[in-house]
């Protein structure tokens, strides 16, 4: 016997779900990374965490825009944590890539798969990631996504992919009434604009 | 109908199945099938560092 997910008051909802390796590699590196910012789960891990029948080999995560002393701060306890940058190891060089809007990657140690992809918020739609969100519940842990109406807009607009499309397709499929269409709809409208640009 | 096209109409309806059945059925149980496809594939992976980042054309710079 289970519960099924369900979306609870407060821009939360709750899956009870057996948690996967990758399930517990992205709550085992937020553990650290929530200690020093804001963060917002986007893209293909959002899908799977809502039943997407498919893997993914990263996790996709934007924070707000930081120095690089509080850059310094999260490297050094992620590596401490058994976590290393796939980019470099060196603190400097790794904050260079991210400044300059290469995501940088962190893996456990040993192992290059699964990984974290880390970017810097770069633009309004980044921004609307970070402060739309959803607490997703997997019993005592918690993990922040970006609100599922921007992912969905996002997914059929922007990336349009194959598997993209499905993913889209599977996160409306999923939460039915849940999703508000106005929102999808507004986002879709936003996308289309800024990206044409 | 071509063969992509087939393909892909295959793989929509698919999606609608699978997540009908993620809507009806328990979170332990469609979980514990689809991490069969997760875990399986991350244990199965045996890339390198520099093999997964040229990949993924990402910068990569090795300091000891």
């Amino acid at each position: 016997m289970g519960y099924c997910m369900k979306f609870i008051k407060g821009g939360a909802m709750e899956i009870g779900r057996e948690l996967s390796e990758l399930d517990a590699f992205a709550i085992d590196f937020i553990k650290t990374l929530r200690k020093h910012t804001k963060y917002a789960i986007v893209s293909g891990y959002v899908s799977i965490l809502l039943g997407r029948a498919r893997s993914s080999e990263d996790i996709d995560i934007i924070i707000p825009r930081a120095g690089f002393p509080e850059f310094v701060l999260l490297f050094r306890e992620l590596y401490k944590k058994g976590f290393y940058c796939l980019n470099s190891d060196n603190e400097k060089e790794a904050y260079g890539y991210v400044r300059d809007g290469i995501a940088v990657r962190f893996a456990k140690k040993g192992k290059v798969i699964p990984n974290i992809e880390l970017k810097f918020s770069k633009n309004r739609i980044d921004e609307i990631s970070l402060k739309d969100t959803l607490k997703v519940r997997l019993g005592k842990e918690e993990l922040v996504i970006s609100g599922l109406e921007m992912q969905v807009a996002f997914k059929e607009n922007v990336l349009k992919s194959p598997k993209d499309i499905e993913d889209a397709m599977h996160i409306r499929n999923v939460t039915g009434n849940n999703l508000s269409r106005e929102l999808i709809e507004k986002y879709s409208v936003m996308l289309r604009g800024f990206y044409r640009r | 109908m071509g063969f992509t096209e087939d393909n892909q109409k295959e793989r929509m309806k698919f999606i609608g199945l699978w997540a009908k059945y993620v809507r009806e059925h328990s979170d332990r149980d469609w979980s514990r099938q689809q991490n069969v496809i997760i875990n399986s594939s991350i244990r199965s992976s045996t890339i390198t560092r520099e093999e997964y980042l040229k990949l993924k054309n990402n910068g990569f710079k090795h300091h000891r």
